[in-house]
C-alpha cells in the first residue's frame, strides 16, 4: 500500500513538473538548423560557416530567455541532399530556422521554402537571382550577391589608376559567373580588354591558359576561377610562368584567409574586390574587433568571411526572435524584415521588401601585416564599398515581388 | 597564327604529355598482364604526393630524398591492396575487378581525408629548379621542364625493362597469352602483385614529381586518372608504345585545344576518343585487348 501511495506521489510531480514547464519554456531550447558541408573537397567552407555560427551563437547565450541548439546536418554540396535533410531538420528536429546554406543548397530550397515554412538564412550564397527573381518570402541572404560583387569591381578597377591603364584579360572557369564578370570589367569604360579564356572546370594545369593571358600582353588578369584547390593551383602556376611579374591578378571576389595563409608572399600579387577581406573591417568597426577576438579565442583562427557572413545571419536571427518575443517562424520572418543590428560585417539590415541585406564589400590589395593577427601574416586592405552603392536597384526593380 | 604561340602549345603539351606517360604506363601495364582496370590509380598518384609531404615533415629532408622515398613508401601500400582485394577475384570477370579497384579508389581517397584532411598543400618549386628559363624568348618554369625530362627517362626505363629483362620478356609473354605462360611456368599471379606494385610505384613517383605544380590534394588524382584513361584507350589497352603516344595525343589535344579553343577542348577530345572507340575498338595501334 506504502509502495502503491508512493509511486501515485512520484506519478503527481511528473504530471505537475510538466504542467509547469509547458512547450517553449524557458529551459526549452531554441533549435536552429545548420545546414552546410561538412564533408568532401568543400568541405573547408563548411568549417568556416559552422565555426562563425558557433561563435555568434556563444557571444548571444540565450535567446527569450531559452538556451540554442544548433543541430547541425551535412548537405554534401548536394542539392537533393540538400531538400532531405532541410525537410528532416524542419520536421523530425522542428528547427526554428536553417542556416549556413551556400549557393547549391539555397538554390534547391527555394522551390521548398513555402512547404518548409521556417526563416533560411543563407550567408554564402553568390546567385542574384535568390534574393531578385527567385526570391521568397522565407529565404534571406546575408552575403553581397554576384551582381554587387560586380559593382564593387568596377569601383576597385574605377578608382585605381595601375588598374584603368592595364591592359585587361579574364582568365576563369567555363561558367556563368566567370562571363559575368568578364562582361562587367569589358563594361567598364575607357579600359584596354585584351582577351579572355574560360578553362574547364575539371582544369589542373593552367599553362595553355596562361600563355594566352602572355601572349595578349595582359598587365591586369581578372581570375573568376573557383574557390579552393583550383585557385591555389592557378595562382601558383601564375606565379611559377612568372606572370605575376608582368601582370596584377584581380580576384573578383577576394580569397579565402586560410587560401592566402598558404599563398604566403605569392599572395601580395593580388588585388581585390568582395567581402572576404571583412575581418579586417575590425580597424573602423568595434562590433567587427569583438567578434574576431571570441573567434579566434573558440578556433585559434582568424575568422574567413564565411564566417563573418554565418556569424552576421545568426546575430539577425537571433535579434530578430528578439525583436518578435517569439521564436514562431511567421513571427521571425515579420521582425527580419525590419530588424537593424550590429553584426560581424557591420550594421545590417535587410533591403526594405526584399530579402537581401546591405552588407558592405572592401576593396584593396593584399598585403602583409605586421605584427601577425589572429595568426594571419598576409590579409587583403579593406576599404569598405557601402551597399548603397553596388545596390542602387530597390527590391521591386531588382526583380523581387514578394506576395 | 602566331607561330610563337603555337610553340608554346606544343611545349605545354610535350611537358604535360611527358608526365601522362608515367601514369599511362602503369596503368596499361597492369590491363595487359591481369586485364584489371585499375580505378584506383589516380588514388595512388594521390597517395605518391601525400608520401612526399609526410617524408618530408617527419624526416626533415628535403624535396630530393622524399621524392625518391615515396614511390618505395607506396610500394607495399599497393602490394596489400592487390593482394586483399584483386588476388582473390582474379579468376571472375573482369568487371568484378573494375568495381573492386572503384571501390578501393574510394577507400584510399577516404582514408587520405582521415589522415591529413581534405584540406590542399602548395610546395615551392625545389633548387636548383626554381624560377624560368628562356626557351626561344619565352620563360618557361625550370621545374616543368626538368620533371618532363625525368618523366621521359624514367618512362624509357621502363620500357628497357620490359623489352630487355627476363622479368620484361615474362611480363610480354603474360600479356600475349595468359594461359600458355603459366602452362610454360610462369607465375602469373605472383608478377601481377609485383607489376601493381610497380605500377602504382610510377603513379606515386608521378604524383611526387608533380606536387609542386600541381598541389597536393585528396582529389588530385582524379583529373590525371581520367587523361590516363584515355591515352590508354587511344592506344589500345595493354600496348605500351601505344599508350605513350596515347599520352602525348591527349596532351597535346588539351594543349592546343585549350590555346586556341578553350571551350570546345574537352568536348573534341571525348570525340577523338569516341570515336577511335567505335572504328577501332582495340585502340589506335591495335594489338590491345578488347576489354
Amino acid at each position: 500500500m506504502k509502495t502503491e501511495r508512493l509511486a501515485l506521489l512520484v506519478l503527481l510531480a511528473l504530471a505537475l513538473a510538466t504542467l509547469g514547464h509547458p512547450a517553449g519554456a524557458a529551459d526549452e531550447s531554441i533549435r536552429i538548423g545548420v545546414l552546410t558541408i561538412r564533408s568532401g573537397p568543400a568541405s573547408p567552407i563548411g568549417d568556416d560557416i559552422l565555426a562563425g555560427i558557433e561563435t555568434a551563437t556563444k557571444m548571444q547565450g540565450k535567446v527569450l530567455g531559452r538556451p540554442i541548439e544548433l543541430i547541425v546536418e551535412d548537405s554534401l554540396f548536394n542539392p537533393q541532399n540538400a531538400v532531405t535533410k532541410a525537410t528532416k531538420l524542419v520536421q523530425q528536429n522542428r528547427v526554428a530556422a536553417v542556416l549556413g546554406t551556400s549557393t547549391i543548397e539555397a538554390l534547391a530550397l527555394l522551390p521548398v521554402a513555402d512547404r518548409l515554412a521556417v526563416p533560411i538564412i543563407t550567408s554564402n550564397a553568390g546567385a542574384a537571382a535568390i534574393t531578385r527573381q527567385r526570391c521568397n518570402t522565407w529565404v534571406f541572404r546575408t552575403n553581397p550577391d554576384e551582381l554587387m560583387s560586380v559593382a564593387s569591381l568596377q569601383q576597385l578597377i574605377a578608382q585605381t589608376p595601375k588598374l584603368q591603364k592595364a591592359k585587361w584579360f579574364t582568365l576563369g572557369h567555363d561558367y556563368p559567373w566567370s562571363r559575368l564578370v568578364g562582361g562587367s570589367v569589358k563594361a567598364v569604360k575607357d579600359i584596354a580588354y585584351v582577351g579572355e579564356t574560360f578553362a574547364p572546370l575539371d582544369t589542373t594545369d593552367w599553362a595553355p591558359f596562361i600563355a594566352q593571358a602572355r601572349t595578349a600582353g595582359a598587365t591586369a588578369v581578372i581570375m573568376p576561377v573557383t574557390l579552393g584547390t583550383p585557385l591555389l593551383q592557378f595562382i601558383q602556376q601564375a606565379h611559377e610562368f612568372g606572370l605575376t611579374k608582368e601582370a596584377v591578378l584581380v580576384s573578383p571576389i577576394g580569397l579565402p584567409d586560410w587560401l592566402v595563409a598558404k599563398l604566403g608572399p605569392t599572395s601580395t600579387n593580388v588585388v581585390s574586390a568582395g567581402s572576404w577581406a571583412a575581418w579586417r573591417y575590425e580597424e573602423q568597426e568595434p562590433a567587427t574587433r569583438e567578434f574576431n577576438e571570441a573567434f579566434y579565442k573558440q578556433h585559434g583562427r582568424v575568422s574567413g568571411m564565411q564566417s563573418l557572413q554565418s556569424a552576421s545571419a545568426a546575430t539577425l536571427l537571433y535579434q530578430a526572435m528578439t525583436k518578435a518575443g517569439s521564436a514562431e517562424p511567421a513571427a521571425v520572418v515579420r521582425a527580419l524584415e525590419t530588424v537593424d543590428v550590429k553584426t560581424p560585417v557591420g550594421p545590417l539590415k535587410f533591403q526594405p521588401g526584399g530579402r537581401q541585406a546591405l552588407s558592405p564589400l572592401f576593396l584593396g590589395p593584399y598585403e602583409p601585416l605586421n605584427p601577425p593577427r589572429y595568426g594571419a601574416q598576409f590579409a587583403q586592405r579593406a576599404e569598405a564599398f557601402v551597399a548603397s552603392k553596388s545596390l542602387t536597384q530597390s527590391a521591386k526593380e531588382s526583380g523581387c515581388n514578394l506576395k | 597564327m602566331d607561330l610563337n604561340f603555337l610553340f608554346i602549345s606544343v611545349l605545354n603539351g610535350v611537358v604535360y604529355g611527358a608526365f601522362l606517360l608515367l601514369t599511362s604506363l602503369g596503368l596499361s601495364l597492369v590491363f595487359g598482364l591481369g586485364r584489371v582496370v585499375n580505378f584506383a590509380h589516380g588514388a595512388l598518384y594521390a597517395l605518391g604526393g601525400y608520401a612526399l609531404v609526410e617524408v618530408m615533415r617527419r624526416t626533415g629532408l628535403g624535396y630530393w630524398p622524399a621524392l625518391t622515398a615515396a614511390p618505395l613508401v607506396v610500394f607495399p601500400v599497393a602490394l596489400a591492396i592487390e593482394r586483399a582485394t584483386i588476388f582473390p577475384i582474379r579468376q571472375r570477370p573482369d568487371i568484378y575487378t573494375l568495381l573492386v579497384t572503384f571501390g578501393v579508389s574510394f577507400m584510399v581517397i577516404g582514408a587520405i581525408e582521415q589522415t591529413w584532411g581534405t584540406g590542399t598543400t602548395l610546395l615551392t618549386t625545389p633548387a636548383p629548379f626554381t624560377g624560368t628559363l628562356d626557351v626561344l624568348g619565352n620563360q618557361y618554369p625550370r621545374y616543368r621542364l626538368f620533371a618532363a625530362a625525368v618523366s621521359l627517362l624514367v618512362s624509357a626505363g621502363v620500357f628497357a625493362l620490359v623489352q630487355l629483362t627476363p622479368v620484361g620478356l615474362r611480363i610480354r609473354a603474360i600479356t600475349d597469352d595468359a594461359e600458355m605462360a603459366e602452362a610454360l611456368g610462369i607465375d602469373t599471379k605472383r608478377l601481377l602483385t609485383l607489376v601493381f606494385g610497380g605500377a602504382a610505384s610510377l603513379a606515386a613517383f608521378a604524383g611526387a614529381l608533380g606536387a609542386p605544380i600541381f598541389a597536393v590534394h585528396p582529389d588530385m588524382g582524379m583529373s590525371i586518372l581520367l587523361d590516363s584513361f584515355l591515352a590508354v584507350i587511344l592506344g589500345g589497352l595493354g600496348n605500351l608504345p601505344g599508350s605513350a603516344i596515347g599520352a602525348f595525343v591527349v596532351a597535346l589535344t588539351k594543349s592546343i585545344g585549350g590555346g586556341y579553343v578553350a571551350d570546345w577542348s574537352i568536348a573534341f577530345l571525348f570525340v577523338v576518343v569516341a570515336v577511335v572507340l567505335i572504328v577501332r575498338p582495340t585502340g589506335v595501334f591495335g594489338r590491345g585487348r578488347v576489354a
